[in-house]
Parts: structure tokens; sequence; C-alpha cells
């Protein structure tokens, strides 16, 4: 699968996902990732091929969605709630892009860990924030959207190009 | 009627999300359990009763296949309709799932009036 169909695919899918779970609409891509400091889960998943996706979103858009999904307002919200349905959007899109990009292949998905939390002040520490955000590996695949709230990215990455069975039996 | 329901997923939000959109969609609860994974949801189901369990598959400890197994072998609990909620919308998972008891598949993510059509298609009975 070419860079530009898997990015197709996150973008299809954060899409779909915005806006069926948290009722919220995509305003379009952006040129790259945000600035500053964010709110990020990582997941990885077995199969064939193996990788990962990790989320990043400012922490204005990951409190926004939060309050959305969860049903509550902002101000009312715990940064473990925010942090719970940040990885669960990420475990979400994840889901998503692999039964897009490999529909016949089963994957695990491990579960979701909140690697960074945004929030200003927080204690070192902090149960779910571990190592910091992993670093973007070279040959991940990323796509950047602007929400009303704030900027919302997804870095997915396997370890071999992301292929479908229907190409493999091409070669 | 008002109906009993567990839901089994280990993610905490995803288990108030479940529970928000069944109440938002005029779903009448008298009862509603949680449990974050399949083992859980065993130990609370040998305490309580409930009209309707809604799992995911990917659970630590005790995950749904494994859930939806021992429900099966359980003569009792294995009549409670089941209704998988999961990520994976793949074709062998889905036709795993309803072979082990299943009743009903969504996949995330799905709009609210999806789950409650499942959920009715589930029970067997529409909800008003």
């Amino acid at each position: 699968m070419t860079d530009t169909r898997l990015r197709q695919a996150l973008a299809e899918s954060l899409d779909e996902v915005l806006e069926k779970m948290f009722f919220v609409r995509s305003l379009g891509e952006l040129a790259g990732p945000a600035a500053g400091p964010v709110t990020a889960a990582h997941l990885t998943f077995e199969g064939d091929p193996p990788g990962s996706l990790t989320l990043r979103m400012t922490p204005a858009a990951a409190r926004s969605v939060a309050a959305d999904f969860l049903g509550e307002e902002e101000a009312e919200l715990s940064p473990r709630q925010i942090g719970e349905v940040v990885c669960e959007l990420a475990n979400m899109i994840c889901g998503s892009v692999l039964s897009r990009v490999e529909r016949n292949t089963t994957f695990r998905l491990s579960a979701p860990r909140l690697v960074a939390s945004g929030e200003e002040g927080e204690p070192p520490g902090e149960p779910g924030v571990t190592d910091g955000v992993p670093a973007v590996p070279v040959n991940a695949t990323t796509y950047a959207t602007e929400i009303g709230s704030g900027a919302i990215t997804v870095i997915f990455n396997t370890e071999t190009p992301a292929w479908s069975t229907a190409e493999k039996s091409e070669c | 009627m008002a109906y009993r329901v567990l839901i089994v997923d280990d993610s905490p939000a995803m288990r108030a999300f479940v529970r928000r959109v069944m109440e938002l969609s005029g779903f009448e609860l008298s009862a509603c359990f949680e449990a974050s994974n399949g083992q859980e949801a065993l130990d609370l189901l040998r305490r309580e009763w409930v009209d309707a369990i809604l799992t995911d598959v990917n659970m630590p400890v005790v995950d749904g296949e494994e859930f939806l197994r021992r429900l099966g072998h359980d003569e009792l609990l294995r009549s409670i309709p089941a209704l998988v909620i999961s990520t994976d919308a793949t074709e062998s998972r889905i036709a795993r799932m309803m072979s082990l008891g299943a009743r009903g598949y969504v996949t995330k993510p799905f709009l609210p009036e999806a789950l409650r059509r499942e959920l009715e298609g589930t029970l067997g009975v529409p909800c008003d």
C-alpha cells in the first residue's frame, strides 16, 4: 500500500470515528503536527504486519472531545477521564485503519497507554504517563487535522509496508 | 419494560459511553452493571442476573472470545443474549464471535441508533 493510500485510510478513519462517536467534524488537513504540549496515547498491534499508532492532540482538543464523548462539561472532567477518552479514541482509530488496510487479517491491539497528558503543573510519576511521546519513526505515515478546539495528529507505523493480501498475491 | 444490562469493556470511557448511548436512546435500564474483563463479568454473573450482555473482544485476563466460550458452557448463563461491540470488523472475527453464541455484533465507530437497533435485535423485542 502506498503512503498516499495509507494517509487516506488514516484520514477516513479519523473522520468517521470523530463524527460517529464524538459528533465532531474535521475542519481540514493540517500541514504538520501542532507545536506545543500534547496529550498523546500510544498502542501497538500484532498481526501481519505488526506496528503501532500514536495519537497526539492539543490539550484543548483532548478536553473537548472527552467532554463530547462522556457528555460532561469540560470543567468537570478529571485528567484521568480525559486520558481514558484519548486512549479509547486511539484504539478506535487504529482498529478502523487496520480494517481498511487489511480486511482479511485479524489483528490484536494492545491496551492503549497515555504517554503524555499535556496538562500544565502535572506532578511527575502520574499514573499512565510513562516515558513521553514516542519519536516519530522514519517510515511512519502521519496525518494531522484540525477540529474546532485544536489539532489531532495520527502517526501510523508498521514494521513492514502494509500490503493487502490482494496486492501480495499479485507479486 | 426496564432491562438489566451488563457492559464488559476494559475502557472505563467506553463503558460510560455505551451506558450513556443506551439511556439517551430511550432504552430503559433498571440496572446497569460494568466489568472490565471477562473474568470480572463471570464473577458478577454469579451474583446478579442480567437480561443482556454487551461485551468488547480485546480485554485482559479473560477476553471476549473466552468470555463467550465460558458463557456457552454454563447451562444457566448461556441463555443470556450477548452483543459484541468491537473495533475489529474483520469477517473472521465476526464469524467466530457469532459461532460462540453472540446474538449481534456492532463495530466501532457506530452511530447511537445502530447500537440501539442491534440491542433490540439481540433482545428480540423493540424498545419504545
